[in-house]
């Protein structure tokens, strides 16, 4: 058996394998197709071979990034989730696919990355938290201004900015595009039959993170909580696929409410500024008793000789006066 | 996607002056383009709502959400297809009335999938394959205008799709692999559409419309390669259902 192909994607959090829509479609459909892939979950997109995540590095060193060609590189190798579907699912798969890309997707951008508050309290300080040092400075804005750019070329309006206006008309096809799919899920388990496809893939990649991620906006989440089946569906996907992550969740549910991440962070927090403060103080130290310090100490040395020069110059001048009166 | 708000509501009947606003038939349109129109032209005429065409080389520019076609009925002026469907449905004129909820998404999402497949591919083979870009869509798009505007228009244009085509993940995307796409495309629909006359029971709606926009334009644009037509011909039932709304529909248009 050759090596299994090694994915590399966003690490996970909120109860989810991994943080990014692109990312959980790659892992949903893995775990359908029973394909092994060594999981490599990572928060440094520099590290991934292709500079994006997910990235799939295959036996031959090809490397994948967008979420379709890695499906149909899984298919070629006999990993095929959709293997039971008749031609005329097949086409549905794909016309409710395109339906998400173009209505469900662009609200997604805007509620993680373009609203305000949502970016600031979550997705930017996440992503800095997670980040390697020094990436977590500049990174998450580079991210931000991609993904504003994205939903600008989307949208065909160069002079896009958030705005109640936009929300409003995001979130409303949003909101359309999750009722169809929820009428098209009706009250089955999985959208075709009873083992899901990679429709239930892209479904799960789109939905899990809007169900599972807390914002400060939470409409899309509001609205997605009045449609019971497709959080059934998003739920159970979790329980019977990712049950590992799903156990995190708890764990991690407990300190924020506690409040005892906060306080957890804090010392240290606290601990690591002293240390770079106590670094720099050497620093500053060092420095200065190499060129300053002992320039000082001279200016002292010569500071308590100078009196004694007055001195001796006064005892000079007496001796003087006496020596010419 | 801008449609200005109506005050009033279906009360004012479909006034006989309705224009359609497109670019230069002969000379300027493209294939994306011609397509949008015709699908929309298409789904008037199966309304029952008479419009004119009008050609101008400015219609672009002329439009409030800059995307061709648009239309100009009464005193609002609303452009492409989705928001020209509510419009009429304010107005009391649908198709779609008779399907029910799973039917109803459905045909929304395969109108999205023509949009998001083969629209894409459309403007993909238009401006980033280097021959047809250079042969047949900068010449084209910006015929109207002399040197040394029309240059700077046609490479904005270009470059302002090259942009788009980035962003969605088709940048990296080779020729080859948009026929594929397009094939794919063409399978769906085939599949669906299967040996009925419409998309949906007998009657057509606003897909049918759009396929056959986009099909016959496809069918009958000369580009620099044969592929693209070759591609959609090998199904024969898209082909006789092109061929069936252009004979009820568009009879009296002499081809």
């Amino acid at each position: 058996m050759a090596a299994p192909d090694e994915l590399f994607c966003w690490e996970g959090d909120w109860g989810l394998p991994s943080v990014s829509t692109d990312c959980l479609v790659v892992l949903a459909y893995a775990q359908f197709a029973g394909a092994p892939l060594k999981l490599r979950k990572i928060s440094n997109p520099w590290r991934s071979p292709s500079g994006s995540l997910p990235a799939l590095r295959t036996n031959q060193k090809e490397t994948l990034s967008r979420p379709s060609d890695i499906i149909i590189h899984l298919r070629k190798q006999k990993f095929n989730a959709d293997y039971d579907l008749s031609a005329k699912e097949g086409a549905d798969s794909l016309a409710f696919i395109s339906l998400m890309e173009e209505k469900l997707m662009p609200a997604l951008i805007y509620a993680f990355w373009i609203e305000p508050k949502n970016y600031v309290d979550v997705t930017r300080r996440w992503y800095a938290e997670h980040m390697p040092f020094p990436l977590n400075f500049f990174l998450p804005g580079r991210m931000q201004r991609q993904q504003l750019e994205k939903l600008r070329l989307l949208r065909g309006d160069e002079r896009l900015e958030a705005g109640e206006e936009l929300e409003k008309e995001l979130y409303r096809d949003a909101a359309e595009c999750m009722n169809l799919l929820s009428q098209r899920l009706g009250s089955h388990k999985f959208f075709f039959g009873d083992s899901p496809s990679s429709l239930d893939a892209y479904v799960f990649g789109h939905l899990a993170p809007i169900l599972k991620c807390k914002l400060p906006n939470g409409k899309l989440q509001q609205h997605l909580k009045t449609l019971d089946n497709l959080t059934n569906f998003c739920t159970n996907i979790l329980q019977l696929y990712f049950p590992k992550d799903g156990r995190e969740s708890f764990s991690q549910k407990t300190s924020p409410h506690s409040e005892g991440g906060d306080f957890d962070h804090v010392p240290n927090k606290r601990r690591k500024q002293f240390l770079s403060a106590l670094v720099a103080l050497g620093a500053m130290l060092s420095y200065a008793l190499l060129t300053g310090m002992v320039s000082i100490q001279h200016a002292h040395h010569e500071a308590l000789e100078e009196p004694p020069d007055l001195q001796d110059i006064g005892s000079h001048h007496d001796h003087e006066d006496e020596g010419d009166g | 996607m801008v449609c200005r708000r109506y005050t009033n509501k279906a009360a004012e009947p479909w006034p006989e002056n309705a224009t359609l606003y497109q670019p230069l038939k002969e000379d300027q349109i493209l294939l994306s383009d011609c397509a949008s129109s015709l699908a929309v032209q298409a789904y008037l005429r199966m309304c029952g709502l008479p419009v004119q065409v009008f050609c101008r080389a400015n219609a672009e520019y002329m439009s409030p959400s800059g995307k061709i076609p648009f239309i100009h009925v009464g005193n609002q002026v609303v452009s492409e297809l989705g928001p020209i469907v509510q419009f009429t449905k304010a107005k009391g004129h649908s198709l779609s009335d008779g399907l029910d909820d799973v039917q109803r998404a459905e045909m929304k999402a395969y109108m999205e999938l023509v949009n998001n497949m083969l629209l894409t591919a459309e403007l993909y083979i238009q401006w980033c394959d280097d021959s047809t870009a250079t042969e047949i869509s900068r010449p084209r798009y910006s015929s109207p205008y002399s040197w040394p505007l029309n240059k700077i228009l046609a490479y904005q244009k270009q470059w302002e799709v090259r942009r788009k085509m980035n962003a969605i993940g088709w940048g990296g995307k080779t020729l080859e692999q948009v026929y594929e796409d397009v094939s794919q495309c063409c399978q769906a629909l085939s599949q669906r559409l299967g040996t009925q006359s419409y998309f949906f029971n007998k009657q057509p709606t606003e897909l049918d419309a759009l396929v056959f926009g986009h099909l016959f334009t496809i069918l009958t644009t000369r580009l620099t390669s044969t592929e693209l037509a070759e591609r959609v011909k090998s199904y024969s039932n898209l082909l006789s259902f092109c061929r069936r709304i252009e004979q009820t529909y568009f009879e009296d248009k002499s081809s």
